[in-house]
């Protein structure tokens, strides 16, 4: 019974991450229909970026989010503004292609940058934990989960209580009316993506600590934020934290029952069975576009 | 003219000449050198000329792509391998059983991925790819985990090189060509192509889009995998790394976008391009981190810089240069109507039978409830209106009816069956022909092209038809002439104006032989002349015996034309008559124009 609720405060903790890592797809997602393949490589950059700082200047990985948000933010403006924007109007199959050469780049550079070994940040508290009754919650953990909720609850903030937020949601919801209505599409679209990069690139400063990483990590990355869009669904903030935390729990029951070397198999298996079994996705929002007219 | 077909002939036999002799060098160049650097090479770009052949079959025609093509080389490779040490005999008996391993794989997950559109079949195909890669590490007794798996040297003499690798390669590209050029010409093409170009407007005119991707799926897999097991025994060497490299993927996807998706020779072209880029990379600049860079980058730029690819792009700037000057088709004016040449079916008068029976239908969406206890029924024989304000639900109705989209509850009966629960092909089947409010033609069709796309029934013998039978030519063209649009046949349907889409869409409806066709506001945003001419058709047809039930706001038109009139509003049918009834019922000019509302003249007088 420990060991299976050691397991599920595992798998939380680490959903949490999960979640504000899926956050920034899913919200590009909503108001401009692009898959973005490159955000596991995103998330590795604010990895790098992060450990860095740590490395170099001493910067507590958790608090190198003040740094690395504002700077991921501005290179997703940039990206959007030179890679994404000339692609507006053009099939959904022009951006996979497009972010998935991008995601090869971005492995490329970081080789290049910061070298092809596995790296971790490991700060004071990296191999201290919490005790709580006798179940072993690590400090680097609980720290890194409470602190994606934290960013989390501020883009939630920032999407209901901000007229940018509104801006976005209203774009997310319909397009066309939004623009009708006169929010600036364009306008939208480049901060969307910019807060969708800004938030995985936090992220990135979270799994620096929790993971070890190198430029080739991003692949199971993206898997991991592809089997949370099939559990939870596309487009909505709320999808993407359920589906992470199913996804957290998965990956901890199986690596605690059944073997880690399986662990890595599971967002793929994920994948699989939620599409055979439920293609229309679990949480009812759907996968596949319906028709509008 | 006589100068223009002349050239064209000249660039078409130049094009051949082109091919042919590419072929010839290939078969002879190892007869004719033993260098065996350049031997690998061609090895080497003939694996991503099988899989770019194979990959624009899905993707080039279909639409859909896959990021995991690799996974067929590696499951090739480990079905030759592990079929040579395990089971025994010479590793190429295994290749025909590592097509036939490839093509159950890609089957089973165009089963999963393709019930769904959009991405479900991206992340699929990247899912398989990574799966396969741990199941390779992982099951060690098996694979060998990550030391992989070593397969014995060839044992033929030495001076033939690596003759038997380079020739049987040669042959699976000849086969993976010419069953793209196969399918490009059969029914399974012309269905891909209309799927890549609007699924759910595919579905509803009969073609059953789950098996053609299946089917293009499974075609695009299975001479790679046969590649992947001569591959993995030309290396020797079989692992998990190697073998699932992710890298290959985007170089058999390159391939294709390069060369130019939908062309029969564009993924070849685009291959052999590719493969000494990748030669440079592992030579001069250590492979690794610079593949990434010069393949990941290559993708990226091309979709942004060269999105078409050379082949057609090279096409548009040569056929811009010979059609300089001269107009296009548009603008002509529409050619007179013909009759239908067919023999006249006997004119059934309103029979009194009900051919459609709509009962208790419901449909939500989030919070709006578009479609709420409708029921109403649609006679054998009649041209039915079905009126309503903005908003009042008819263009769901219509979706549920045509199975576009699901009723959430309620039964819908054709020709005493009940079809709610059957996709669009199977109601098209049935006799059930749709037209959209915001015409759905295949832009990327010529105009004779999209009339020959529906389908009436499903066979798998059909399937390998040709796209285009003599047969099916004549009465498509007849219905283009019935409908005043014999001109246009040869046009690219995105080239015609609104109106002309619309002659042509109901052309393409009645090939399917339908015994009710929905209109979904056929006058909608077209000039008088054309609304004349298209209820001058509704009433030949009707004539005819086809059933019609139109959604429309020209009321003169609804009030002329159709009998009975019935009325919509929030979701339900609240009246049903004759046009005159209509006009009289309270409860019409209530829905319509508010209970506050004083009347000055009737509604629909002149």
């Amino acid at each position: 019974m420990t060991e299976f609720i050691q397991a599920t405060a595992f798998g939380l903790l680490i959903g949490g991450v999960y979640a504000l890592f899926a956050s920034g797809l899913t919200l590009i997602f909503g108001v401009m229909k692009v898959i973005n393949i490159a955000h596991g490589a995103l998330l590795i950059l604010g990895a790098f970026l992060t450990f860095t700082l740590w490395d170099e200047l001493g910067i507590d990985p958790l608090a190198a989010i003040l740094i690395t948000t504002p700077a991921m933010f501005a290179f997703g403006y940039l990206l959007y503004l030179t890679m994404i924007r000339p692609l507006r109007g053009a099939p959904l199959s022009s951006t996979v292609l497009l972010t998935f050469g991008l995601a090869l780049v971005f492995e490329a550079a970081m080789g290049l940058i910061w070298g092809n070994e596995s790296r971790s940040a490991r700060p004071s508290y990296f191999d201290q934990s919490f005790d709580v009754a006798g179940i072993v919650l690590p400090k680097a953990q609980v720290y890194a989960c409470a602190v994606a909720i934290l960013v989390l609850s501020l883009l939630w903030i920032f999407l209901t209580r901000t007229w940018a937020g509104r801006a976005i949601r209203a774009a997310s919801a319909n397009t066309e009316g939004a623009s009708l209505v006169g929010v600036n599409i364009a306008g939208v679209s480049a901060l969307t993506f910019a807060v969708g990069v800004a938030t995985v690139g936090a992220a990135g400063s979270m799994v620096s600590v929790l993971y070890p990483f190198l430029p080739g990590s991003h692949y199971i990355w993206i898997a991991r934020v592809l089997s949370i869009i099939v559990l939870g669904g596309l487009g909505s903030l709320k999808g993407a934290v359920v589906g992470a935390a199913l996804l957290g729990l998965a990956e901890v029951y199986t690596q605690t029952y059944i073997s880690a070397s399986w662990a890595t198999a599971v967002p793929y298996l994920l994948i699989f069975i939620v599409l055979f079994v439920r293609p229309q996705g679990l949480m009812g929002t759907r996968l596949r576009e319906d028709v509008a007219v | 003219m006589t100068e223009r077909i002349l050239e064209v002939l000249q660039r078409r036999n130049l094009w051949r000449l082109v091919i042919a002799a590419g072929a010839i060098a290939l078969i002879s160049y190892p007869l004719l050198s033993d260098d065996l650097y350049y031997q690998n090479m061609i090895i080497i770009s003939l694996l991503f000329a099988i899989g770019a052949t194979g990959l624009n079959v899905i993707m080039g025609y279909g639409g859909y792509i896959s990021l995991g093509q690799s996974a067929f080389i590696g499951l090739g490779a480990y079905t030759v391998g592990i079929g040579a040490t395990k089971v025994g005999g010479d590793p190429f008996v295994w290749v025909p059983v590592a097509g036939v391993a490839a093509a159950l794989f890609a089957a089973f997950l165009g089963v999963i991925a393709m019930r769904t559109r959009g991405f479900s079949f991206v992340i699929i195909t990247i899912a398989a790819l990574f799966i396969l890669q741990i199941v390779a590490i992982n099951w060690d007794s098996l694979t060998n985990g990550t030391s992989g798996i070593t397969l014995p040297l060839p044992r033929w003499d030495i001076s033939i090189q690596n003759w038997p690798f380079y020739y049987t390669l040669v042959g699976l590209l000849g086969a993976s060509l010419l069953l793209s050029w196969w399918i490009r010409r059969t029914k399974i093409g012309t269905g891909l192509l209309a799927i890549r170009e609007d699924e759910d407007k595919a579905a509803t005119i009969g073609i059953d889009t789950p098996v053609y991707k299946i089917i293009g799926f499974v075609a695009s897999a299975v001479f790679l995998g046969m590649a992947g097991g001569v591959y993995g025994y030309y290396l020797s060497f079989i692992d998990p790394s190697g073998m699932f490299d992710i890298v290959i993927s985007v170089q058999i996807i390159l391939a294709v976008v390069l060369g130019g998706r939908g062309t029969l020779w564009g993924p070849v072209l685009g291959a052999a391009i590719i493969e000494p880029l990748n030669e440079v990379a592992n030579q001069n600049f250590g492979g690794g981190n610079s593949r990434l860079l010069i393949f990941g980058g290559l993708l990226a730029l091309t979709i942004l810089l060269l999105p078409k690819g050379i082949i057609p792009s090279g096409r548009e700037l040569l056929e811009g240069r010979t059609r300089r000057g001269r107009a296009a088709l548009v603008g002509v004016r529409l050619g007179p109507r013909a009759a239908l040449n067919e023999t006249p079916a006997p004119v059934p008068a309103p029979s009194g039978r009900t051919l459609l029976e709509v009962d208790g239908l419901e449909k939500r969406f989030e919070g709006v409830h578009a479609v709420r206890a409708c029921s109403f029924a649609v006679e054998e024989g009649t041209i039915t209106g079905l009126i309503g304000p903005n908003g009042s639900g008819k263009t769901t109705v219509f979706n549920l009816v045509g199975g576009t989209m699901r009723a959430d509850a309620g039964e819908v009966r054709f020709d005493d069956r009940r079809i709610d629960r059957l996709p669009p092909w199977r109601r098209a089947y049935a006799g059930l022909g749709r037209t959209f409010q915001i015409t759905r033609i295949f832009p990327g069709m010529t105009v004779l092209e999209n009339v020959v796309a529906p389908l009436r029934s499903f066979s798998w013998r059909q399937l390998r038809a040709g796209a285009v039978s003599g047969e099916e030519t004549a009465t498509a063209s007849g219905l283009l002439e019935f409908v005043g649009m014999q001109e246009y046949g040869d046009q690219p349907a995105a080239e015609l104006s609104f109106g002309q889409r619309k002659l042509v869409e109901l052309a393409q409806v009645l090939m399917l032989d339908p015994k009710l066709i929905l209109l979904d506001e056929p006058a909608g945003g077209i000039n008088p002349t054309l609304i004349a001419r298209i209820a001058e058709i509704v009433r030949e047809l009707n004539d005819r015996g086809k059933t019609f039930l139109i959604v429309e706001h020209n009321m003169p038109l609804v009030l002329g034309l159709c009998d009975p009139v019935l009325v919509l509003a929030r979701g339900s049918c609240i009246s049903s008559g004759g046009p005159s009834e209509i006009q009289r019922d309270p409860r019409v000019l209530d829905a319509y124009l508010g209970e506050d509302f004083e009347l000055e003249q009737p509604v629909g007088a002149p």
